[in-house]
């Protein structure tokens, strides 16, 4: 029992990590109906800044500047490269994403040098122990960290002029744009957002070990994610993340159990969950149910 | 129509003769036969401009795969390398070349070949080629074109291939003798071998399971993927079987997120990881402490600081370059390339196809007392496999932050196995 209860904890603090990413993702579609493959680049552009910021100015100093300087990337590969193709079919818009993604990690890696690098968060591996149940630090404070997050998202939605400005603009752009919102002001808060949620997503992904030029694999996670919760969905990439990242490690601390089904497969569970899901509802846990006149 | 056709015959045939013009076969004035990657014009960064130029092609995971921390030191020390051999008179009347075919093959078996097919035509052989995966999409055309190449890996399958010049001991016989080390230090009864899947961490696996059938061990193969958010399944494998010795088979972050992992909830057993598990720099991770406590590297030969000709002559070639097994690695890798050009310039035939022969005409190469007096027996095939490894404990005093505790052996295990095919076949 206590096994389950500590895959159980293990997959909130890394379904916390996948929320975060995910919820990056998200942003951006709704604003721009474009899925940005940039992600994983801007998450280790983040997570490498957080690591060579710790030094000077300590982990709590770091982080939030990286986030800040994240976002500014992200405010610029938006200028730079998306808002130019504006009217563009957003299949294309998404290819150049791809193509930033790689530009930027080739870069970042170079940042990263010839060693691992490390994140110097205050967690390591510490553990609380609660009978038998070990429960990592990392994993208590990932969750909080995105519990504040995405409280302060959704009330950033809800209760600000610029929220309810992306909003009006994610439900109808030609609309919003005729009730004055500045739909490019939209765009580049969404970018930016995505690139600070990244950041944080990444650092957390990376507490507690070492990192290296593989770690913007763990982004391509949030991607079954957002499929899962619905591509459209703040909730959903929430519930959607929590809940990959709960299957991931309970199948991880059972695998062993079940050796008929190949080594590893924790890893494909995200991928599996999210063809089940979408077998009973093809729009996702929470998306818009899309309707179209034949 | 007829005429579309006679011209597609032509443009055929030229394309055809364009490719025969590679392998045209020319004798120099020394007498020396070359076809392919050797020309009478110095080399561009030549020391004795009166001599000929070798070209040896590198192919190696410089920007973004995973074993780029390992491979841009592999490059920089193999270039050193061949600077030194240069200064030294180079091989004949020839200096060799490693600067200009260096080409990135992003650990990515598509882009491999890719990247070798476009320098091909100019080269001789590969003074480096990175990875078993990798390799392997190549090794069919090496083997056709008669392209000799020395692997950045250690596979069981190199013994059996005639274009490939390896060195050390592959990943199978080092999983044994560290099995046999840990047999007379630690008294194991279980052992667990971690690994990612493919011929890296599938090889060691195989050596573990072979030597644990020997020893009389308990033993489970649990694989395991490259990220270090796809550990926990590995974790929760040690946890609950309780291994004595885990032989550990992955990357150095992966390394680092099994062991920390591992011990932060408790596990008090030992790990011995191949030297691609190993980064100086994972000392200052939070698993720092408990890779100290409970790791230890096989490796296949002295790392960075040890006392041999060959060490130091690759410390005074590279200086000022913070210590990395990497360079250690790469200058080891160059010797057996070196030893069969100048076989095959004693030969008189310097053509792709006598470079092969030459390498199966060594017994033995000179690894300036990297590697002890009979490495590199290529003349001997897989009965002539090295199977010396060496233990090392983590130190963060050492330039690379481990020494060794046990030097070069051969454990029982290894000596009286016979490799008589590739070890992943038998996991």
């Amino acid at each position: 029992m206590s096994s389950f209860v500590e895959g159980f904890l293990r997959g909130i603090g890394v379904g916390s990590v996948y929320a975060l990413l995910a919820l990056g993702f998200v942003i951006i579609y709704k604003a721009t109906r474009v899925i940005s493959f940039a992600q994983p680049a801007l998450m280790l552009a983040g997570v490498v800044l957080v690591s060579h910021l710790a030094v000077p100015l300590g982990f709590w100093g770091a982080l939030p500047v990286a986030a800040l300087l994240t976002a500014l990337l992200g405010l610029g590969i938006e200028r730079g490269a998306v808002r130019p193709m504006i009217g563009r079919p957003a299949f294309v818009v998404a290819i150049i994403t791809l193509g930033v993604d790689v530009a930027i990690r080739v870069v970042v890696n170079i940042f990263i040098g010839l060693d691992v690098r490390n994140v110097h968060d205050p967690w390591g591996l510490g553990t609380l122990v609660i009978g038998d149940v070990h429960i990592e630090h990392r994993h208590i404070a990932a969750f909080l960290c995105a519990a504040v997050l995405v409280a302060g998202l959704f009330a950033f939605f809800r209760f600000t002029r610029m929220g309810l400005a992306m909003r009006a603009a994610a439900d109808d752009q030609e609309a919003a744009l005729a009730q004055g919102v500045s739909v490019g002001a939209v765009f580049a808060l969404s970018w930016a957002l995505a690139g600070a949620l990244a950041a944080v997503g990444g650092t957390f992904a990376a507490a507690g070990g070492s990192f290296d030029g593989t770690l913007w694999l763990t982004a391509l996670v949030a991607l079954p994610v957002i499929i899962l919760g619905g591509l459209d969905s703040l909730p959903g990439a929430v519930v959607g993340g929590l809940a990959v990242g709960v299957a991931q490690e309970l199948v991880a601390t059972y695998q062993n159990h079940t050796p008929w089904l190949g080594g590893n497969v924790s890893v494909i569970t995200p991928y599996v969950l999210m063809l089940l899901v979408l077998l009973v509802r093809p729009y996702g846990l929470f998306g818009t149910r899309e309707v179209e006149r034949v | 129509m007829k005429r579309l056709a006679s011209g597609a015959a032509v443009v055929l045939l030229a394309v055809a003769l364009g490719g025969c013009r590679g392998s045209d076969t020319e004798t120099g004035e020394s007498g020396v036969k070359t076809d392919v990657g050797v020309t009478a014009e110095p080399c561009p960064e030549a020391v004795n401009k009166d001599k000929g130029c070798i070209y040896l092609g590198i192919i190696s995971d410089l920007t973004e795969g995973p074993f780029r921390a390992l491979a841009v030191p592999i490059t920089d020390a193999q270039k050193a390398f061949w600077k030194r051999v240069n200064s030294n008179g180079g091989i004949g009347d020839y200096e060799v070349d490693v600067t200009k075919y260096v080409r990135d093959n992003k650990y990515n078996p598509q882009v491999t070949n890719q990247v070798y097919q476009e320098i091909k035509p100019n080269i001789l052989a590969l003074a480096q080629t990175l990875g078993s995966p990798t390799t392997a999409a190549i090794l069919p055309d090496m083997k056709a074109s008669n392209v000799v190449g020395s692997p950045a890996a250690w596979t069981s399958a190199y013994a059996f291939e005639d274009v490939i010049i390896e060195s050390g001991a592959n990943y199978c016989i080092e999983s044994m003798n560290a099995l046999d080390y840990a047999n007379e230090v630690y008294k194991p009864k279980k052992v667990m071998a971690v690994h990612l899947a493919g011929d890296y961490g599938d090889d060691a696996a195989a050596g573990a399971k072979l030597a644990s059938e020997k020893l009389g061990f308990e033993f489970a193969d649990v694989k395991t993927d490259t990220g270090t958010d796809k550990q926990a399944g590995a974790v929760g494998a040690i946890l609950q079987q309780q291994p004595d010795v885990v032989i550990l088979t992955t990357g150095p972050a992966d390394a680092a997120a099994v062991i920390g992992g591992a011990a932060a909830r408790g596990f008090k057993g030992r790990f011995i990881g191949t030297s691609p598990t190993w980064n100086p720099a994972l000392l200052q991770s939070p698993a720092g402490p408990a890779l100290t406590a409970l790791y230890e590297q096989s490796g296949p030969w002295g790392s960075w600081g040890t006392d041999s000709p060959g060490h130091k002559a690759m410390r005074d070639a590279l200086p000022g370059k913070t210590p990395s097994d990497g360079y250690t690695s790469g200058w080891v890798w160059s010797y057996p390339v070196k030893a069969a050009l100048e076989k095959a310039v004693a030969n008189g035939d310097l053509t792709r196809a006598g470079v092969v022969a030459a390498v199966k005409q060594l017994s033995s190469v000179d690894y300036e007392g990297m590697l002890p007096a009979g490495a590199g027996n290529f003349a001997g095939g897989p009965g002539g496999t090295f199977k010396q490894t060496q233990i090392s404990k983590v130190d963060a005093t050492a330039p690379t932050g481990v020494t060794k505790v046990r030097d070069m052996f051969e454990g029982p295990t290894a000596k009286a196995f016979t490799l008589d095919k590739p070890c992943f076949e038998q996991l």
